[in-house]
C-alpha cells in the first residue's frame, strides 16, 4: 500500500469483492473520462479533422499522418485506439506504422493524460540554474515521477528539453502558464486551486 | 489580441512598380511623429505577462479616448529577455524595462501625455547612470542586429509593417531582373554559411540542388530548433516571419523549386500561429501563389509541425518526418540536395539562414562580406543564457570575442561568482574555459578549439557548475533522443552515460576515463548521423579542459563544485549555530533536530541534499557548510 496500491483482497477470493475493488480503483479515472466526454473534449471517428491539404493528397496521403495525430492529441489529450484505427483506414497507412510513429515522437500519448500538463524545463540553461532541484520539489508535491499521471487523472508530469524562457530559469509550465522557480508552498497552492476549479465545474 | 490585416487588398501585387506604389501608400498613411507604443510579445516576455501589459494599455487608452493620438503595436522579441516586459515608445525610442500592468496608467499620464520620463523604468548601468534610448543600452549598442533588429518595428501579424520597412523589395528585385543562376552566384559570393550549425555554404548547396536531375524540387525551412537553451529561430519566426518567407521564395526561384516547406516544432505554438497568419497575408498580396509579381514563377508553402523528437532536426530525418514517417536519419552517401523528400532534390536551410537571404540580395554580397571574418561572413544570433546577467538573444558580427559577448554585452556573471566555462553548439558542442575567452568567434575557430558554432546556444557556467555533471547531462539528453537505428550511437552513448553515472555517484574507477575516450572514438567514427558523431563532444571537451575535476570525482570521491548529490553532504558547524531553528522548520524531510538556542544537527540518513538549510541559514551565522570528499566546498561571491 505504501508503494501506491489502492487496495488489497484476502484469500479465498470473492468475485464480487474483486469487482467492487476494481470499480473503486477505476472510479476516479472513469469519472474524469466521462466528465471530459460531457465537456466535448474527446472526439473520435469522423469528427477527427483530417489535416490533409489538397496539394498533398495526390502525392502521398500518409504524409499527413503526423499532422493528423497531432490534431487528435491536441483535442483528446491522448490517442484513443479507435481514433487510430479510423486514421489507418482513411490514410491507407498500416496500424503498425501508426504505432511506430506514435511511440517514436514525444508529443503523443497512448494513455489519457491528466487534465493539466505540468512541464518542468530541463534545458541546459535551466539545468545550470538548478532545474533538478525544482523537479524534486514538483515530484515531492504531486507524488508522481516524470511520465506519470496522478491517480485522479488531474495532473500529468513531464520534463521538456527547452521552453525557451531562459531568463526565467529554472522555469516550469502548468498548461500554458509559466512559473519561475516556485517554492513548495506556491506549488501546493497552485495544484490545489486547479483541483478545486475542476470540482467547481 | 492584435488587429488583423488592416488594409484589405483587393488586387494582388502585380509587379515591382505595383509593390513600390503600395509601399508608398502605406508610408504616407503613417505619421512618423505619432506616438507609437511597442510591446514585446515574444514567448519570453509573454511568460512575464506582456499580454496583460498590452491589454492594460489598450483598456486605458480606450477609456481616455486616446486612440487617435496613440498607436499600439505588439511586436516580436526584442532580445533583452532578462528585462522583460520591454516597452519602447516611438518616435523618441524611450525604452522601459520590466514593465508591469500597474505601471501603465503612469506611463500614459506621464510619458505619453506629458512627455516626462519615468526614471525607475529605465535601464541603469553599473555606474548608476540611467539610459533612455534602447540603442544606447550597452546590451544593444555592441551588437550588429542586421537580421534580428527589425523585430521591434514589426507586428508579425501585420504584413504592412514589414512592407513599410522595405520588405519584399529583395524578392521583387530578384524576380524582375535576375536569373536564377545569378541569384545562386550572389549567395555563393556572399559566403553565407548555414546558421543551423553545419556551417556549410548555402550557395553551394543551392547550386547542387539546382543542378540535380529532376523537375520537382523542394526548399525547406528547418525550424526544428532542438538545442536546449537556444531559441533564436523561434524568436525570428514569431517576430518577423515574413523575413524568413521572403528568403524562402527567393531560394525557390533560384533553385527551381515551386514548393516550400516549413518544418516547425509543435512546442512553438506562437511561431506556428504567426506563420499561418503571415502565409495568409503573403498569399493575399500575391507574394506566394501563381505568377508572383508578374514573373511567371509559382510558389507555395506548407507548414509541417514536428512532434517532439530532437533527432528530426537532422536534415534526412526531417525529410523522413515530412513524408509521415518516424524521424530517423539515413546514411548520406547521396546528399539530400540530390535525393530528399520522396527522393526529390531538396534544399534545407535554417531559419536564420533564410532570413539573411533577402538582406544579401538587397544590399549585395560585398556588403555582407564586409561584416565578419574572412571565412565567416555576416553576423550570428546567439542565445546567451545560463549564469549570466543579461540573458537574451544577441546578434554579433563574426570575429567578436567570447569575452566581449559574455562580459561587455552579457554583463558578466551574477552574484560575484567566478566564470568557469561557456558551452556552445548545444549537445553537439563543447565547453570552453577562461583561457579561450579571447578567441574570435567564427565557424572555423570554434571547431579548431574543440567546440562548434552549432545553432547558436551559448550557455555560461560558473564555479557552482560541475563539468562532469554537465557531460553526464548531455549524454542523458542524447541517450533519450537517439533514434536507436545504429549501434554505435544507441549502445555507445548509453555506455558512456553509464560510466558517467557511476563517476557522479562516487563509484568511478581507475581506467574509466580511458574507457570513455575509447568508446568516444568509436562512436565518432561509426555513427550514422551527426547526432551520434558529435555526441562524444561534451565529454571530450570537458575531459580536455577539466580533467582534474574528473580525477577528483574518481580518486578523491569529491565534487569540487558541490553538485553531485552522492558526493556532497551538509553539516552544521556547532561553533557557529545559534539554534534559531530556521533550518529545522524549512527542512522538507525533517532531517534536522535540536533544541532552541542550542546547536542543531543534520541526520545524514534522512538528508536528501536539497540545500534548503544552506539557503535559509541567516548570513551572519553562516553555520551550514557543504562538504565534499571531506573538505568544504568553497564558493566565492554572494550565496
Amino acid at each position: 500500500m505504501r508503494e501506491g496500491a489502492v487496495d488489497y483482497i484476502v484469500k479465498p477470493y470473492n468475485l464480487n469483492v474483486l469487482e467492487e475493488s476494481i470499480q473503486k480503483a477505476l472510479g476516479p479515472v472513469q469519472a474524469e473520462i466521462k466528465a471530459r466526454k460531457d465537456e466535448d473534449k474527446i472526439i473520435t471517428g469522423p469528427d477527427i479533422p483530417l489535416s490533409v491539404p489538397e496539394n498533398i493528397r495526390s502525392e502521398s496521403s500518409s504524409s499527413a499522418l503526423i499532422q493528423t495525430l497531432l490534431a487528435i492529441q491536441a483535442q483528446n489529450n491522448y490517442l484513443p485506439e479507435d481514433a487510430l484505427i479510423w486514421v489507418s483506414r482513411q490514410l491507407a497507412v498500416p496500424l503498425t506504422r501508426i504505432y511506430n510513429v506514435a511511440t517514436f515522437y514525444k508529443a503523443f500519448s497512448l494513455k489519457p493524460q491528466g487534465r493539466h500538463l505540468v512541464s518542468v524545463c530541463m534545458g541546459t540553461a535551466c539545468h545550470v540554474r538548478e532545474a533538478p532541484r525544482l523537479l524534486d520539489k514538483v515530484t515531492d508535491t504531486l507524488q508522481i515521477s516524470p511520465g506519470e499521471t496522478t491517480r485522479d487523472l488531474q495532473f500529468s508530469l513531464t520534463t521538456v528539453n527547452c521552453l525557451g524562457c531562459c531568463a526565467l530559469g529554472p522555469v516550469m509550465m502548468i498548461d500554458d502558464k509559466y512559473y519561475s522557480n516556485p517554492s513548495i508552498e506556491e506549488l501546493k497552492g497552485l495544484f490545489e486551486s486547479l483541483r478545486l476549479e475542476k470540482e467547481a465545474v | 489580441m492584435v488587429a488583423g490585416n488592416p488594409l484589405k487588398v483587393a488586387v494582388k501585387v502585380k509587379s515591382r512598380e505595383d509593390l513600390e506604389k503600395i509601399r508608398k501608400d502605406i508610408l504616407e498613411k503613417r505619421d512618423s511623429a505619432k506616438l507609437t507604443v511597442t510591446i514585446c510579445s515574444g514567448t519570453g516576455c509573454r511568460a512575464y505577462g506582456s499580454e496583460n501589459v498590452y491589454d492594460a494599455f489598450n483598456d486605458e487608452i480606450a477609456k481616455q479616448g486616446l486612440e487617435d493620438k496613440v498607436t499600439m503595436r505588439s511586436t516580436g522579441c526584442h532580445g533583452f529577455c532578462e528585462r522583460g516586459t520591454i516597452v519602447v515608445i516611438f518616435p523618441e525610442e524611450i525604452c522601459y524595462l520590466r514593465v508591469k500592468p500597474e505601471d501603465v496608467p503612469e506611463i500614459i499620464s506621464e510619458t505619453l501625455l506629458n512627455g516626462k520620463i519615468i526614471d525607475r523604468l529605465l535601464y541603469e548601468d553599473e555606474n548608476g547612470q540611467k539610459l533612455t534610448h534602447e540603442s544606447d543600452i550597452p546590451f544593444y549598442k555592441l551588437q550588429n542586429r542586421i537580421v534580428f533588429g527589425n523585430n521591434k518595428f514589426v507586428d508579425p501579424k501585420n504584413i504592412e509593417d514589414y512592407l513599410a520597412l522595405g520588405g519584399y523589395s529583395a524578392l521583387s528585385k530578384v524576380l524582375s531582373g535576375m536569373t536564377p543562376e545569378q541569384v545562386v552566384e550572389e549567395v555563393k559570393k556572399a559566403n553565407l554559411r548555414g546558421r543551423g550549425g553545419g556551417g556549410f555554404s548555402a550557395g553551394v548547396k543551392w547550386e547542387t540542388t539546382r543542378n540535380a536531375p529532376g523537375n520537382i524540387k523542394y526548399v525547406i525551412v528547418n525550424a526544428d530548433e532542438g538545442d536546449p537553451g537556444a531559441y533564436m529561430d523561434r524568436s525570428l519566426l514569431e517576430g518577423n516571419p515574413h523575413s524568413v518567407l521572403e528568403g524562402l521564395i527567393i531560394g525557390g526561384y533560384a533553385i527551381g523549386a515551386n514548393q516550400g516547406y516549413v518544418y516547425v516544432r509543435q512546442e512553438y505554438p506562437l511561431a506556428v500561429e504567426n506563420l499561418y497568419v503571415a502565409l495568409e497575408q503573403a498569399r493575399e498580396y500575391g507574394f506566394i501563389g501563381t505568377d508572383i509579381l508578374g514573373s511567371g514563377f509559382d510558389f507555395d508553402v506548407m507548414v509541417h509541425k514536428g512532434a517532439g523528437a530532437f533527432v528530426s532536426g537532422e536534415s534526412s530525418a526531417l525529410m523522413s518526418a515530412i513524408e509521415g514517417n518516424v524521424g530517423e536519419p539515413r546514411p548520406k552517401y547521396i546528399r539530400t540536395a540530390v535525393s530528399g523528400i520522396w527522393e526529390r532534390p531538396s534544399n534545407l536551410n535554417n531559419v536564420e539562414t533564410w532570413a539573411t537571404v533577402p538582406l544579401i540580395l538587397d544590399k549585395g554580397a560585398d556588403w555582407f562580406k564586409s561584416i565578419g571574418t574572412e571565412n565567416s561572413s555576416g553576423t550570428k544570433i546567439f542565445s546567451l543564457v545560463g549564469k549570466v546577467n543579461n540573458t537574451g538573444l544577441v546578434e554579433v558580427p563574426m570575429g567578436i570575442t567570447l569575452r566581449e559577448i559574455i562580459y561587455d554585452i552579457g554583463g558578466g556573471i551574477p552574484g560575484g561568482k567566478k566564470f568557469k566555462a561557456v558551452q556552445t553548439g548545444g549537445p553537439s558542442g563543447g565547453v570552453l574555459p577562461e583561457s579561450m575567452l579571447d578567441i574570435k568567434v567564427d565557424f572555423d575557430e570554434l571547431s579548431r578549439i574543440g567546440s562548434m558554432m552549432g545553432s547558436g546556444g551559448m550557455i555560461v557556467m560558473d564555479e557552482t557548475t560541475c563539468m562532469v555533471d554537465v557531460a553526464r547531462y548531455f549524454l542523458d539528453f542524447l541517450t533519450d533522443e537517439s533514434c536507436g537505428k545504429c549501434t554505435p550511437c544507441r549502445e555507445g552513448v548509453h555506455l558512456m552515460l553509464k560510466i558517467l553515472n557511476r563517476i557522479c555517484a562516487g563509484n568511478g574507477e581507475e581506467g574509466d576515463l580511458e574507457k570513455l575516450e575509447e568508446i568516444a572514438d568509436t562512436v565518432q567514427t561509426a555513427a550514422l548521423c551527426a547526432l551520434g558523431q558529435t555526441a562524444p563532444n561534451p565529454v571530450l571537451s570537458t575531459l580536455k579542459y577539466f580533467r582534474d575535476e574528473y580525477l577528483a570525482h574518481i580518486r578523491d570521491k569529491r565534487c569540487p563544485a558541490g553538485v553531485c548529490k552522492n558526493l556532497i553532504s551538509y553539516s552544521i558547524d556547532s561553533a557557529k549555530c545559534k539554534g534559531c531553528g530556521i533550518c529545522l522548520r524549512n527542512c522538507p524531510v525533517e532531517a534536522i533536530s535540536g533544541e532552541k538556542q542550542k546547536p542543531h544537527t543534520i541526520n545524514q540518513a534522512k538528508c536528501t541534499k536539497c540545500g534548503t538549510c544552506l539557503e535559509v541559514c541567516p548570513e551572519n551565522f553562516g553555520a551550514v557548510i557543504k562538504l565534499s570528499g571531506g573538505k568544504p566546498v568553497e564558493i566565492a561571491g554572494a550565496r
